[in-house]
């Protein structure tokens, strides 16, 4: 509301990082709009809708609730403002909690027909994973083929989905006490779809009127996300394409190469990046490339995709949200290869001026301008091989005059899946309970989440975590910011110099950064399984442990929907973005305090990484004491300290 | 040289936008999720009235009549022409809250309602538009029009408004006379294009003009109208937000 002219144009009010400023500059000079330049057009937002009080859901409205009192106070149904913001934010998790299910459930379908022989250009890459995620949700495996274990483990997870089943097949994860907790409030889930479906159906009008049980199925929903769709497709993909193990890579528009034709991976799904890098090795198309002048072919990732291919295969990653138009203002890039999820429609626009191609790939996700190649997981191997086909076709359009790679890249470690931590530690969680308990490290924060326009680019992501490393606070990240620590250099096992002395050393004596990188954002559940492995290993329920959460610059619905699960698995989670609730005290009050009560863990916002990570350290020092174990008492006079040092660099 | 906010009635979709930019604008702290817990509340001085039909609406606000009915009533002297001769302003610490202002205002746009910095906390004052005159001195428009996504509210000399209104009429008249090039060729929208593109045009250079103008010389201007601001303060928001 605050907008001036020129208030929020200067490059590091956009972001911090060099290789975005200088494509933020050049997008500028060649008139090529961008994100930035979309959101000052939208600013000032509308208010009504960043506080919640806005509601389209029937046709006699819509409706607004005046915030300052003079105006409605109630929709034409009758609505109160607690009503209006409880449904919106109940639908908004289902939408994030749908997008990461239906992601789940594309992977489990291709799982599916692999086992039945069906496709090409799958197989089980992780027999042992598979015969032991088989057992333990109560398939035989003794005796039987790997095909026959497939087989009934697809059937198993796909009861997940519909209602017949009544429960997770991965629930047994939860630690017992956590179940009792969810059962005692009425938020188990009891199948992924319909948790969802059921959600859509009390947000119509004239269903549930009670803010306070809608906001409990809205866990209830995200649970059946974190413990269900994300679940599934973390561990199918492992089965299908290998678990991760520690790996390094690089990261930034670095990683795009001058001589080479660039094929960007961009959405979220494993399945098509997969068979595409295996497709670029292929000798027939290198030598293509070749033919037209280039050195080889170069697959680099963007966003999650990035994320899964870097975890599995080292694959270089250019970048995460905030990226995806400016690595086409490189020139340097001949496709863009996009299936699902945060991939801007403005990419189309954006390509149009360079000579990428942007292909699209899911018949559910269509881009007009795009060239579509219909992805079918059964010709998946024929398909790959035609797209980089298509993109090696293209190099000899490059304008070289106009390519402008604009740094060079920065290592990163990725690949901490929850069994690459426990094999590192010799199979067991004790030695990272030992050192808990010790105060070697004091406790972990996942940093998760998106980037958001609103804010500069990865600031607070990084500053975040610096401040909890320094405070031997282990840090495990997803999604947007693992590419944001990826790149600031604070991912490979030099950056324990950043850390506090405890976790600094720890890190020294096993060779690994004071950050994991643990994956996608669908893999927000390995760091739910590792959670319940540290509660289950202490014998208590997660909301005891010294840990919290951290979605410093989230923008996307799924985001809202992990946080749920977070809160609803009983980690306490700090936004860096305002939600759209504000509108409502009541709905604010039992998210930031109420919650706390019920399900031992809430929320709370804070846009200063500096603050957020004092306001993380105190809630890990009070569930250090909770725990008997040593801690700081939170009127220490550190936090004096601590507050001032982070004024200073943020000033 | 007149600037207003000039209102295109037949543009305002009644979002309410301006409204709400409004409030915030005149709250202590700026911040909307902020704004709506404050005391006393901050009181919008733009309000969008559905009109006669469906799917109309107007979005009224003081005109800065000159001479002003209001000022001419007002006893205690509390409203007052600011320096530049623009705009009606109202001193709150000096309205009794008799509402002769509202009694001959020819738009109704005077409100009553408790404001930070009266004689006392409770009493009621007269509230309406200060022409954003803290923003207009930093060389921004109004926040009402800021926040108008649909140019229904747009900022500017009047001469110039009006006169991008004049054209708009005529090329909607000519191109419905076939008189355009494009209607010529049979497009049935190429009188509303003609129409909207007249409209644009006149409208943005005259919006650009006042911006590029106030940031060429807004420093020295802006200075010297915020330093009479703090000298004698005159209901504007600044004053407001010292409770």
């Amino acid at each position: 509301m605050t907008t001036t002219y020129d208030g929020g144009r200067q490059l590091s009010r956009l972001s911090i990082h060099d290789d975005a400023q200088q494509m933020i500059e050049r997008a500028r000079e060649e008139g090529v709009e961008t994100v930035w330049d979309r959101l000052r057009a939208q600013e000032p937002q509308c208010g009504y809708c960043q506080l919640g009080l806005s509601c389209r859901n029937c046709a006699m409205g819509p409706c607004r609730i005046d915030p300052f009192g003079e105006g409605p106070q109630r929709g034409v149904c009758g609505a109160d403002a607690d009503v209006i913001v409880a449904r919106n934010l109940g639908r908004t998790i289902a939408a994030g909690s749908s997008s990461h299910s239906d992601h789940g459930r594309d992977i489990l379908e291709v799982f599916s027909a692999m086992a039945h022989g069906e496709n090409s250009g799958y197989r089980v890459t992780d027999e042992a994973k598979l015969r032991r995620i088989a057992l333990e949700v109560g398939v035989a495996i003794e005796g039987r083929s790997t095909n026959e274990v497939a087989i009934d483990l697809a059937d198993e997870l796909m009861a997940n989905y519909g209602t017949a089943k009544g429960s997770l097949s991965f629930i047994e994860r939860v630690p017992a006490l956590r179940r009792e907790k969810w059962t005692g409030l009425g938020i188990t889930p009891r199948g992924i779809d319909r948790e969802n479906v059921e959600m859509m159906h009390r947000t119509h009008m004239g269903v549930d009127n009670d803010y306070v049980n809608l906001l409990l199925h809205g866990l209830r929903t995200a649970l059946a996300d974190g413990w269900g769709g994300s679940m599934i497709a973390t561990e199918l993909s492992d089965i299908m394409f290998g678990t991760p193990s520690p790996v390094t890579s690089e990261v930034n528009l670095g990683v795009l190469e001058t001589d080479q034709v660039n094929i960007a991976m961009h959405g979220h799904n494993p399945l098509l990046s997969d068979v595409v890098v295996t497709a670029a090795q292929d000798p027939e198309l290198v030598e293509l490339a070749r033919s037209y002048g280039a050195t080889g072919i170069n697959i680099v990732g963007l966003c999650c995709t990035g994320n899964e291919m870097l975890m599995r295969k080292g694959v270089h990653i250019a970048g995460n949200h905030l990226m995806q138009e400016l690595v086409l203002v490189t020139g340097a890039l001949e496709a863009m290869v996009v299936d699902y999820q945060c991939i801007m429609p403005s990419v189309v626009d954006v390509a149009k001026c360079y000579h990428t191609k942007i292909i699209s790939t899911s018949d559910k996700a269509k881009f007009p301008g795009a060239t579509h190649v219909s992805f079918d997981p059964h010709r998946g191997a024929e398909i790959a091989h035609d797209i980089v086909r298509m993109a090696v076709e293209a190099y000899p359009n490059r304008n070289r005059d106009r390519v402008r790679i604009p740094v060079a890249p920065v290592q990163m470690m990725g690949g901490f899946s929850v069994e690459a931590i426990l094999g590192a530690l010799g199979g067991t969680p004790q030695p990272l309970v030992d050192a808990i308990v010790a105060g070697t490290i004091r406790g972990a924060v996942a940093v998760v989440g998106c980037n958001n326009p609103k804010l500069a680019q990865d600031f607070e992501h990084i500053e975040l975590t610096r401040k909890l490393i320094e405070n031997d606070i282990l840090v495990l990240v997803t999604g947007c910011a693992a590419v944001a620590n990826g790149k600031a250099g604070q991912m490979m096992p030099a950056a324990a110099d950043l850390a506090g002395p405890g976790l600094g050393a720890l890190c020294k004596s096993l060779g690994i950064p004071p950050v994991l990188h643990m994956g996608s954002c669908v893999d927000n559940s390995r760091i739910m399984q590792l959670a319940a492995a540290l509660a289950n290993a202490i014998g208590v329920d997660i909301d005891s442990l010294p840990l919290a959460g951290a979605a410093p610059e989230w923008y996307s619905e799924k985001a809202v929907a992990i946080g749920a699960y977070v809160v609803g698995s009983g980690i306490t989670t700090v936004l860096g973005v305002q939600p759209p609730i504000f509108g409502s005290a009541n709905v604010v009050n039992l998210l930031a305090d109420g919650l706390d009560g019920v399900v031992g863990a809430k929320f709370a916002v804070e846009p200063d990484p500096y603050k957020a990570a004092l306001l993380i350290r105190r809630h890990i020092e009070a569930k250090r004491q909770g725990l008997g174990l040593t801690f700081i008492a939170s009127d220490d006079v550190r936090d004096e300290e601590f507050a001032t040092a982070g004024a200073t660099v943020g000033g | 040289m007149m600037r207003t906010v000039f209102v295109n009635p037949e543009r305002c979709i009644g979002c309410l936008q301006c409204e709400v930019a409004c409030a915030v604008e005149h709250s202590a702290s700026h911040e909307l999720a902020e704004a709506f817990h404050e005391v006393p509340l901050p009181r919008k001085r733009v309000h969008v009235e559905a009109g006669a039909v469906p799917d109309t609406s107007y979005p009224n606000k003081c005109r800065h009549c000159d001479p002003a009915p209001c000022q001419r009533v007002c006893p205690t002297g509390a409203i007052h022409r600011d320096t530049s001769g623009d705009l009606v302003l109202i001193d709150a610490r000096r309205c009794i809250g008799c509402a002769m202002c509202a009694v001959v205002c020819p738009f109704d746009v005077l409100t009553f309602h408790p404001l930070a910095g009266t004689m006392t906390p409770e009493s009621l004052v007269a509230v309406k538009c200060d022409g954003c005159e803290q923003r207009v001195g930093r060389g921004e428009v109004p926040a009402c029009v800021e926040s108008c996504k649909v140019d229904a509210l747009i900022y500017g000399e009047i001469n110039e408004l009006v006169a991008a209104g004049r054209l708009r009429e005529s090329g909607a008249v000519l191109a419905a006379a076939g008189l355009t090039p494009a209607a010529a060729d049979g497009d049935p929208l190429a009188g509303w294009r003609s129409f909207g593109a007249a409209r644009l045009s006149v409208n943005g250079a005259a919006q650009d003009t006042w911006v590029r103008h106030r940031r060429e010389n807004g420093a020295r201007a802006g200075q010297d109208q915020n330093a009479a601001a703090t000298q004698a303060p005159s209901g504007s928001r600044r004053e407001e937000g010292t409770s």
